[in-house]
């Protein structure tokens, strides 16, 4: 079996990166945060609008995305500040969540230690104790298999669906084949492909799920008032060869390859099994959301097929861009990974762009720095909404 | 000779992701699928599909190997395969059956 270079956890997960966490509790906390993670080597903080005045379900997912963050086996360390109290995601409700992952985890309230300047002398001491703390890990050979590999797709064009996509459904081909398993969300665009997923569902139960995750997005649009399939294809999307949402949802799910999907997750949450395979959630296509949600169910890594050419980057999960747009490489080589586009020349065949697809992943695996993590961008954290603000 | 771009053996239309096409092209394929050519009946924009193979009126079109839609009309190999020849069969709120 193939090996990474990543970090053992105390629980047994293996991360890839080594992350001190500076988490905000609540809006109100992202200053210190900020500064904090400032102030400290090798700290990321990740900072976010939520956290006060969210209906009980909304806040659920919301904790569910901060805690699921944290559990990231990415993360080493992790400090929560927040900022009073709110009531069913404090800063120890989150500590609680993480406690089983055995990661060191401290919180800071600003207003029970003193006050802004307190809580930021406070939290940078757990931040430099932790930094130096984690720092004495290794990386040690780890099974492939223990990779989570997220895939997104987003600013896509007509070639994600032709090279890209089913490039990277060749690569989780090769991970799943390794023991490993990946991870596909945004189940706006399985619309109009559900058969073609629930014909590798593994159980009745997971294709119900799947068929459910589709229509409750598809009436989430419709309470809107506005069809969402007025509008699907969009213009662009049909100036630019799109004939029907058949075709552009094809091109979408062809992020994952044929092997079974083993379960149909919830937004953010974690998969309950360990069995090789593909696993769906369910969620949105914004893409600051949708790779969060994956990250906060635990992915590594992931990769980001994009037509048009992206800068998204998770705090601390490699995001890998792939295109199959030599112009769009052209144009973003400074935050575009991943070129396939020799597909369309004969230049690659799509296997060996899947194969291209995977070894760069297992590369980030074992520490070798994307292209946006080379710049330290940290774009793409964002909590999605079930709920309107109160 | 111009080339377009076939995703799946069984396709039966592939896409100009290479080069625009002009009426008159001779078409050729590559990707998963090199063993038909074929004339160009219409111009076909940048990203846009041509017929491969002749498509009868309510024939499935194949793209991924999977069903895109139907032919709304006889298509004829060389054809554009767009809006014009083509309706989708999912989430046809002006269909009663469905």
């Amino acid at each position: 079996m193939q090996q990474f270079m990543g970090y053992r956890r105390a629980n047994g997960d293996v991360g890839v990166r080594n992350h001190l966490l500076i988490l905000s509790g609540t809006v109100y906390a992202n200053g210190v945060v900020e500064r904090v993670a400032d102030a400290i080597h090798g700290a990321v903080p990740v900072t976010h609008a939520n956290g006060r005045c969210q209906v009980a379900p909304d806040l659920r997912v919301t904790r569910r995305f901060l805690a699921g963050t944290a559990m990231n086996p990415n993360v080493g360390a992790v400090v929560i500040i927040d900022h009073f109290k709110e009531e069913g995601m404090t800063a120890e409700d989150l500590a609680d969540d993480i406690a089983p992952t055995g990661k060191p985890v401290a919180t800071v309230n600003i207003r029970a230690d003193g006050g802004y300047i307190n809580a930021l002398a406070k939290a940078t001491r757990y931040a430099q104790d932790f930094a130096r703390q984690i720092s004495l890990l290794q990386r040690e050979p780890a099974p492939m298999g223990k990779i989570l590999f997220g895939t997104e797709c987003g600013t896509s064009d007509t070639t994600s669906g032709l090279a890209s996509n089913p490039a990277n459904g060749l690569a989780g081909e090769l991970l799943i084949a390794q023991g490993g398993r990946m991870l596909m969300a945004e189940c706006t665009e399985w619309m109009g492909c559900e058969n073609w997923l629930t014909d590798k569902a593994a159980s009745p139960e997971v294709a119900a799920a799947i068929l459910a995750g589709v229509q409750h997005m598809e009436a989430r649009a419709l309470a809107s008032g506005e069809d969402i399939r007025g509008s699907q294809p969009t213009g662009d999307n049909m100036a630019g060869g799109l004939t029907t949402i058949e075709e552009k949802s094809m091109g979408a799910v062809k992020k994952i390859g044929d092997s079974p999907i083993i379960e149909h997750l919830e937004i953010a949450a974690a998969p309950t099994q360990t069995k090789p395979g593909n696993y769906v959630m369910y969620g949105p296509g914004m893409g600051a959301e949708s790779i969060s949600s994956m990250a906060a169910a635990g992915c590594q890594v992931l990769t980001f097929c994009t037509g048009g050419g992206h800068t998204s980057n998770h705090p601390i999960m490699p995001t890998i861009k792939v295109t199959g747009n030599r112009n769009s490489y052209d144009l973003m080589r400074d935050t575009v990974d991943v070129d396939v586009s020799g597909v369309f020349t004969s230049e690659l065949t799509l296997a060996e762009a899947g194969q291209i697809v995977y070894d760069e992943m297992a590369r980030v695996c074992s520490g070798f720095l994307t292209k946006s993590e080379a710049l330290r961008d940290n774009n793409s954290f964002a909590i999605h909404r079930v709920g309107p603000s109160i | 000779m111009k080339t377009v771009f076939v995703v799946y053996a069984d396709d039966n239309v592939g896409t100009a992701v290479l080069e625009p096409i002009s009426a008159g092209d001779t078409v050729a394929t590559n990707g998963e699928r090199s063993d038909i050519q074929v004339a160009a009946r219409a111009d076909i924009a940048y990203g846009h599909k041509i017929a491969l193979l002749d498509i009868s009126a309510g024939a499935t079109v194949l793209k991924y190997g999977l069903s895109i839609g139907s032919a709304t009309r006889d298509i004829h190999a060389g054809d554009h395969v767009h809006t014009h020849n083509v309706e989708s069969n999912r989430g046809r709120g002006d269909l009663a059956d469905s």
